[in-house]
């Protein structure tokens, strides 16, 4: 029989105590290494979860505002659970920042509004997530760029039929009876509360500008830049003052939507 | 010391390859409430019935001989599509030319911003 002599097995230089050692070493530097390193992973791997889904729920309410405002639906309301940090509205009556201008060189029209914001600030993660003026934008915080996720519906529009170019850009404004904030699981309630509608003709060579005025604590001109020169193209002039220059346009369209959270 | 019995690898083995099987499903699964959720966003963004209305009461209103109150329906149909519909709807109406079986050549025009719909119809 191979492997035995004399019905005995080689045995001689192995040392059961020697490889018990050996293999309880492993077993306790494989532990180490996953304290050390691996459980770090996995803390990060969920916040980064919690913002993914947090993300996620605030393209869900940005839809629900999509459908209070440009479909007529007068009530929606949401489940979701907010993780790793809190959902707060940021009434758009009492916070003056951030806010949109709109005027034109013949001063025929002249308007302002603050949208107020839906903000989610995740507390683990350094990361904020807002819906402001129908987008969803997000930054971290201490760091000066921001990104936008779900852009608004503004948009430029040439009219084969009577040749008229019209630009719509529609203002979403958050508002609330009083202070609320969510951080589990909550339903988000909104409700349709006034639109306003305003639909201006323009003098030939007329130039209408719409400017972006952040909260310095809470900026998001970035995401509004990169939204408004690159998805719409308009130009912005100066450049960095975020004051944007409309097409050429006959018709200016401004719509207005104030949308009153009932509850989170 | 008694031979190792080896016979019952494959449980081990099988073992390995539910884990992984069960990890891609969990990521297919992941990816299923995205793909959902894109799919119902699409179906509610594209304003389809909306594009029928309109073009219904357009054809519809396309009838109207006195100038004056086509130019009237075609402002009060691109002021209600601009304040109800949010969209820029304009439509024109032409006489057919001579010998056609039509009426009219109907221009649509129709943008909501993230549809654009134009249409030469015959009616």
């Amino acid at each position: 029989m191979r492997g035995y002599e004399n019905n005995k097995k080689y045995e001689s230089g192995v040392s059961e105590s020697i490889g018990f050692m050996l293999i309880f070493t492993m077993v306790i530097v494989g532990i180490g290494l996953v304290t050390l390193y691996g459980y770090p992973i996995l803390a990060k791997q969920q916040v980064s979860t919690d913002i993914q889904i947090m993300e996620k729920n605030m393209i869900v309410l940005q839809n629900d505002i999509k459908s209070i405002s440009y479909k007529s639906v007068p009530y929606k309301e949401t489940s979701l659970k907010v993780g790793g940090g809190s959902l707060t509205v940021r009434n758009a009556s009492f916070n003056t920042t951030p806010s949109f201008k709109i005027w034109d060189n013949n001063n025929i029209f002249n308007t302002s509004f603050n949208p107020g914001q839906l903000h989610y600030e995740s507390v683990n993660a350094q990361t904020v997530i807002d819906i402001e003026n129908g987008a969803v934008v997000t930054r971290t915080y201490f760091d000066a760029g921001s990104v936008m996720l779900a852009s608004p519906r503004w948009f430029s529009d040439y009219d084969p039929v009577t040749s008229n170019t019209a630009t719509v850009i529609y203002f979403i404004g958050m508002n609330s009876t009083n202070t609320m904030v969510d951080t589990s699981v909550g339903t988000v309630r909104m409700q349709l509360a006034i639109t306003n509608f305003t639909q201006v003709s323009l003098p030939m060579g007329d130039t209408v500008f719409v400017q972006y005025i952040p909260n310095p604590a809470n900026d998001f001109s970035q995401a509004w830049r990169g939204y408004i020169v690159n998805s719409l193209g308009w130009t912005e002039t100066p450049p960095n003052s975020g004051i944007y220059q409309l097409p050429p346009s006959n018709t200016l369209v401004v719509e207005s939507y104030d949308i009153m959270v009932k509850g989170l | 010391m008694a031979r190792l019995n080896d016979d019952a690898q494959w449980i081990v083995l099988m073992g390995f390859i539910v884990s992984f099987a069960l990890f891609f499903l969990a990521i297919v699964v992941n990816q299923s409430t995205v793909v959902g959720q894109t799919t119902a966003e699409g179906v509610i963004e594209f304003p389809k019935n909306d594009i029928i209305d309109v073009r219904n009461e357009i054809l519809f209103s396309s009838g109207i001989v006195n100038p004056t109150n086509l130019t009237d329906v075609k402002n009060d149909i691109s002021s209600i599509g601009l304040a109800r519909k949010m969209a820029i709807i304009s439509f024109n109406a032409t006489p057919a030319p001579p010998g056609s079986s039509y009426k009219n050549v109907i221009l649509i025009h129709y943008n909501n911003g993230v549809t654009a719909y134009n249409e030469t119809a015959n009616y």
